[in-house]
């Protein structure tokens, strides 16, 4: 570990060498993920699959969120159980959670890779670190707090909430470091000013991952402007590992995505080419050395695109840009994932809801907040008022034992709600910063 | 009993107006109206002279609505005797879980909408308390 390169030799690579072995572990990661019954299924003939160039991915098809649910729960298991050593679920139990499984090697370079990442940014064993991110099943928390063991630096596992708290260790232990929800870390710093502490004088960060959730450039220069730090976004998702996949280095120009673990191609979401350098589409990412579970061109669902040209800091690693939409529908809000199907479907099963639902996305003091408007089926309709307090109350904390996220259920009467021919519009985000594009999204800023 | 119809609205300005004209242009007459209300939505209760034709007009509308049995007891329209009917009523522990009252001749008498939790309880305990219990028809021509 020299100078700014936690793995200096990995990290700046010469271009033809990292293809070249990133052809040979395509390879062997094919070969290893045919021990799932899965990819087994799908690569029946031996030779199969064995690819001359990087070129011949492309002939390869893709593998979706979609196969990963109904292969639940080991269609994609490419080592013995006893191997597995850790679990990672998407929340939600409608329609078949997506399980990512881990070995023990798989967590080292797992954390590893984070611990590059944070090394990149500045981040040394003499730094303080609070993780005010989700543990449990979320990766982002976990993620973090291994990759930062891994660095050695003291870690603080305290999770997000409780203000008063957190602020309280900030100031105590001098933190240098933080990994936040970038809407969190503007909603402290309003609590921060209500107690007359002012980030910039009185505590000591020095660096803050904001990646958790999309945010504008504009967002992210207020919180360093408030705070008197650097903030890196981020890229991860827990079917790769979680975070740690692609991150921004010193210069703030896009994130580099890690070419030693995973190959990444651009796509069009419709077609399915794999597009240019340069061009805007989905990602596609496949994993290099994943053993528990290997991924075979993985459609991310994340809209970006590759930057061309090589990044002053010297690594050879490509970088993606902001990420700008999905090509599906998921939302994320306060972080969390979610999909608007688990609505519906957790709507679907309370008899005294009717079919139709609208879901509304609004920002107020940088929290997001969900609201779902449900229609009360007459049909069922008793006819007092504590059936509908009840309903409004089962229907809001159904959601979130769902969801994760806990809505405001507004109750609307059959005729209130639009009736669309075709397929309806369900969302409508009026978040400022709603990225534009995707099935079912509404209009930005705007009512219908 | 009786036949109350209730009436699920968004508290929006405009709703019980469309209420009353659903029932107004069939020369449905209202003989009670109440609302409970929850803030955003409420419920409208509604004691109509035919409560079937009353269900069916606000249906087509397109309103959320739902009969539901009551009891419309007869007391004296004099001080005291809502009290008088309460007491005997938590003397023998049934529960009232809505209720309102509508006066039929000043000074004389007076009828009270009961929702309850137990229907046939209600009535047996109200007639051997020597009350007026009305009828299904009775009540739709009060």
């Amino acid at each position: 570990m020299s100078g700014a390169y936690w793995q200096q030799g990995i990290e700046t690579i010469r271009r033809e060498s990292l293809e070249a072995e990133q052809l040979e572990l395509i390879n062997r990661s094919l070969q290893n993920a045919r021990r799932s019954p899965f990819y087994a299924a799908r690569y029946r003939e031996p030779g199969a699959g064995i690819l001359k160039s990087l070129r011949d991915l492309e002939s390869l098809p893709f593998t979706t969120k979609d196969d990963l649910r109904r292969s639940f729960p080991y269609g994609f298991l490419a080592v013995e159980l006893g191997e597995v050593v850790r679990l990672h679920s998407s929340s939600g139990t409608t329609g078949n959670p997506t399980v990512v499984y881990h070995t023990r090697e798989d967590i080292e370079a797992w954390s590893n890779l984070v611990a590059r990442c944070m090394y990149m940014v500045g981040v040394r064993r003499e730094d303080v670190f609070q993780n005010m991110m989700g543990y449990g099943l979320f990766t982002g928390g976990i993620g973090f707090h291994y990759g930062a063991e891994k660095l050695g630096v003291m870690t603080i596992p305290i999770g997000p909430g409780n203000s008063e708290r957190q602020i309280w260790f900030l100031k105590e232990f001098g933190v240098t470091v933080i990994h936040i929800l970038p809407n969190y870390a503007l909603r402290l710093y309003t609590h921060l000013e209500s107690l007359g502490i002012d980030p910039r004088r009185h505590l000591r960060l020095r660096v803050a991952f904001i990646g958790a959730e999309p945010h504008s450039e504009e967002i992210r220069q207020k919180i360093e402007g408030f705070y008197g730090l650097k903030a890196y976004n981020s890229y991860g998702l827990s079917e790769m590992c979680g975070p740690g996949v692609a991150f921004e280095c010193p210069q703030q120009q896009g994130m580099h995505l890690w070419e030693d673990q995973f190959y990444p191609e651009i796509i069009d979401p419709q077609s399915g080419r794999v597009l240019p350098e340069g061009e805007e589409g989905e990602l596609v990412l496949t994993t290099l050395r994943r053993q528990a579970m290997p991924l075979i061109r993985y459609r991310t669902r994340d809209l970006t695109r590759l930057l061309p040209g090589p990044c002053p800091c010297g690594r050879s690693h490509r970088r993606i840009d902001r990420i700008k939409g999905r090509s599906d529908d998921m939302l994320i809000i306060n972080g969390v994932n979610l999909f608007p199907i688990q609505v519906e479907k957790t709507l679907m099963k309370i008899p005294e809801v009717g079919s139709n639902y609208r879901i509304e996305i609004h920002e107020e003091n940088y929290m997001d907040r969900l609201t779902v408007k449900v229609e009360v089926n007459p049909e069922v309709f008793q006819g007092t008022l504590a059936e509908l307090e009840r309903l409004q109350e089962t229907a809001a904390e159904r959601l979130r034992a769902e969801t994760g996220v806990r809505p405001v259920v507004k109750l609307v009467e059959s005729s209130s709600l639009p009736v669309c021919e075709g397929k309806a519009q369900r969302v409508f985000d009026y978040r400022k910063d709603a990225p534009a594009g995707g099935q079912g999204r509404g209009h930005q800023g705007g009512a219908r | 009993m009786g036949t109350q119809l209730s009436v699920f609205v968004e508290n929006r300005p405009g709703k019980l107006e469309a209420i009353a004209k659903a029932l107004a242009e069939r020369k449905v007459n209202i003989r009670g109206i109440s609302v409970a209300s929850a803030g955003e939505y409420g419920v409208v209760k509604i004691i109509a002279d035919d409560p079937n034709l009353a269900y069916e007009l606000l249906r087509e509308s397109g309103f959320t609505v739902s009969r539901r049995s009551i009891v419309i007891v007869l007391i004296e329209d004099l001080p005291g005797s809502l009290y008088k009917l309460l007491e005997t009523l938590s003397g023998r522990r049934v529960n009232i879980e809505d209720c309102y009252g509508i006066v039929l001749e000043e000074g004389k008498k007076a009828a009270m909408v009961l929702e309850v939790e137990k229907y046939p309880e209600a009535e047996r305990v109200l007639q051997q308390g020597g009350y007026k219990v009305l009828t299904d028809r009775e009540i739709h021509s009060i």
